[in-house]
C-alpha cells in the first residue's frame, strides 16, 4: 500500500464519519423541533380549551331568574322595609361569615325596628365567598335558601333565624339543605313544598353566583360591609364605633327634617306580585 | 451496577472487571432516577394547582382580579386558562415529553407567581394567592406572603433541576432518543 493510497482512504473514512455526525445532529435538531412544537401545541390547546370551557361553565353576571321583589339593574339586591324610607342601609353579608353573625346578633333587632318605623330601607347583598376559603357549600346553599325565602316573601324573618343559628365558620352545617329546611320551620308560613323544592333544587344558584360576581367587582373586600346612605359605618363611622345606640343616632341625624317612610312593614318585602306564590310553577318570571 | 459507593477508577473495587466505566455510568443513572422523582413531584404540584382552580370559574377569576395587576378584560381569560395551562404542564411532566422546555415554562410561570405575590405584599393589599384554589381578599392577619413565596421558590428549585438535568428515567424524551 502506498502512503498516498492510505491518505486517500483515511480522508474518505473521515468524510463518512463527518457526514454521519452531521446527519445525526440534523436528526437530533429535527426531533427537538418536533418535540418542542408538540409541547407548545399541547399547552396552547389546553389553554384555549380551558378558556372556552370555563366561559361556558361560568354563570352569567346577569341572572336568568331572580327572586321576586329583588331590585337594582340586575335584580341582585334584596330590599327590606319601606322603599320610601329616607335612609338606605346597604348590607353585604355572607351566610357563613362569622363577623356577619356577630353583627347580626348585635344589630338585627335594631335594624328591624328602624325598618318597621319607616326610617331605613335596607338593601341586602347576599354574597357567598366563604365557600372559596373554607371548604363547603354553606355560603351558596344558605344564599340560595335566603333567595327562596325572599321569593316567598319571608326574607327578613328567615335571615334573622339563619344568623341566630349560624354554625362555626369551619362547620358547613348550612351546606346541608336539610338543616336549612329545618330552620325554615321557625318562620311562619315559609315551610311550604315550593320553598323546599326551591332549596333542594338550588333554584337561584345562578342568581347567587351573579350577586357574588357583582361583589367581586365592587371595591368592597370583606363582609359585613355596612353603608348608611352610601357611607361605610362598620366597624366605624368616622371615629365613632358602631353600636345599636349609635346606629339609631346616625339614622335619626340623616333623616332630620325628612318625611319617614311607611311604617310597620314587619320586614315582609312588598308582597310578591309575581307568580312566586303560585303553586307548582317551576320558573316564576321574577324581576 | 456498581452502587452509590463506586468512584471512577477506584482500584479497591473488587470483582468488577471494568470498575471505571461502570462507575462513571452510575452517576447519570442516579441523576436520572432523581430527575424522575423531581419531574413527578412538579407534575403533582401543577396537577393539584390546576384541579383546585377549575370547579368555580368565578372564584378563579376573582383570585386573579384580587392581585389588582391585570386589567378587567384579562381577568377572566387568565383565570379560566391558567388552571388548564397548569394541567397541561402536569401532563407533559408525567409523560416526560420536552422536559427541558416544560421546565423552562414552569420556571417562568413560577417566577411570574412569585413576582405577583411580592407585588401584592409590597403594595400592602391583603389577599390569598389562590395558588391552590380559593384566593381573593382575606383579613390582613390571614396573609401568608412569605410562606407562599418560599413555597413557590421550592417549586422553582424543582423546575431549575429539570432545566439543568432534563434527562430522566421513563421519559418520552428518553424513548424518542433511543
Amino acid at each position: 500500500m502506498s502512503d498516498k493510497n492510505r491518505d486517500g482512504k483515511r480522508t474518505a473514512r473521515e468524510r463518512m464519519l463527518e457526514q454521519r455526525a452531521a446527519d445525526e445532529a440534523a436528526s437530533k435538531r429535527r426531533k427537538k423541533l418536533i418535540v418542542g412544537g408538540a409541547v407548545l401545541a399541547v399547552i396552547a390547546a389546553a389553554v384555549v380549551t380551558g378558556v372556552v370551557v370555563q366561559n361556558q361553565r361560568s354563570k352569567p353576571e346577569t341572572p336568568t331568574a331572580a327572586p321576586a321583589g329583588t331590585i337594582g339593574d340586575k335584580n341582585l339586591v334584596i330590599p327590606v322595609g319601606a322603599a320610601n324610607a329616607p335612609s338606605v342601609l346597604t348590607v353585604y353579608e355572607d351566610p357563613r361569615c362569622p363577623a356577619c353573625g356577630i353583627f347580626e346578633r348585635e344589630f338585627a333587632a335594631t335594624i328591624d325596628q328602624l325598618e318597621d318605623a319607616g326610617k331605613i330601607y335596607t338593601n341586602a347583598h347576599i354574597v357567598s365567598f366563604i365557600d372559596r376559603a373554607v371548604p363547603g357549600k354553606g355560603s351558596k346553599n344558605g344564599a340560595n335558601a335566603l333567595a327562596c325565602a325572599q321569593d316567598a316573601g319571608h326574607f327578613r324573618d328567615f335571615h334573622d333565624v339563619l344568623y341566630r343559628n349560624q354554625p362555626d365558620e369551619t362547620s358547613d352545617a348550612f351546606g346541608d339543605k336539610a338543616v336549612l329546611l329545618n330552620l325554615a320551620k321557625q318562620v311562619n308560613g315559609l315551610d311550604t313544598p315550593e320553598f323546599q323544592a326551591c332549596v333542594n333544587d338550588n333554584k337561584f344558584g345562578g342568581w347567587v353566583s351573579a350577586v357574588q360576581q357583582d361583589f367581586d367587582k365592587s371595591s368592597y373586600k370583606s363582609t359585613p360591609t355596612v353603608l348608611l346612605n352610601g357611607q361605610p359605618i362598620y366597624p366605624k363611622n368616622g371615629n365613632d364605633e358602631i353600636s345599636p345606640a349609635n346606629l339609631v343616632k346616625w339614622v335619626d341625624a340623616a333623616n332630620q327634617g325628612k318625611q319617614l317612610g311607611t311604617a310597620g312593614s314587619h320586614g315582609q318585602s312588598p308582597a310578591p306580585t309575581s307568580t312566586a306564590s303560585e303553586a307548582n310553577n317551576p320558573s316564576p318570571s321574577a324581576g | 451496577m456498581a452502587g452509590p459507593a463506586a468512584k471512577p477508577g477506584d482500584p479497591t473495587q473488587p470483582g468488577d472487571s471494568a470498575p471505571g466505566p461502570a462507575a462513571r455510568r452510575s452517576a447519570p443513572v442516579r441523576t436520572e432516577w432523581l430527575g424522575l422523582a423531581v419531574r413527578l413531584g412538579l407534575a403533582v404540584v401543577w396537577g393539584w394547582a390546576g384541579l383546585a382552580k377549575i370547579a368555580d370559574p368565578a372564584e378563579a377569576a376573582q383570585a386573579v382580579r384580587a392581585f389588582e395587576i391585570l386589567p378587567e378584560s384579562l381577568v377572566k381569560p387568565v383565570g379560566y386558562g391558567l388552571p388548564f395551562l397548569e394541567l397541561a404542564l402536569a401532563l407533559l411532566l408525567v409523560t416526560g415529553l420536552g422536559v427541558r422546555l416544560v421546565a423552562g415554562v414552569s420556571a417562568l410561570l413560577l417566577l411570574t407567581f412569585i413576582a405577583g405575590i411580592a407585588s401584592a405584599w409590597a403594595r400592602g393589599i391583603s389577599i390569598d394567592c389562590g395558588c391552590f384554589g380559593g384566593g381573593g381578599h382575606v383579613d390582613e392577619s390571614q396573609t401568608k406572603y412569605l410562606q407562599e413565596i418560599l413555597r413557590d421558590t421550592g417549586f422553582l428549585l424543582l423546575a431549575g433541576w429539570l432545566l439543568w438535568r432534563p434527562r430522566t428515567k421513563f421519559s418520552a424524551d428518553g424513548w424518542l432518543a433511543s
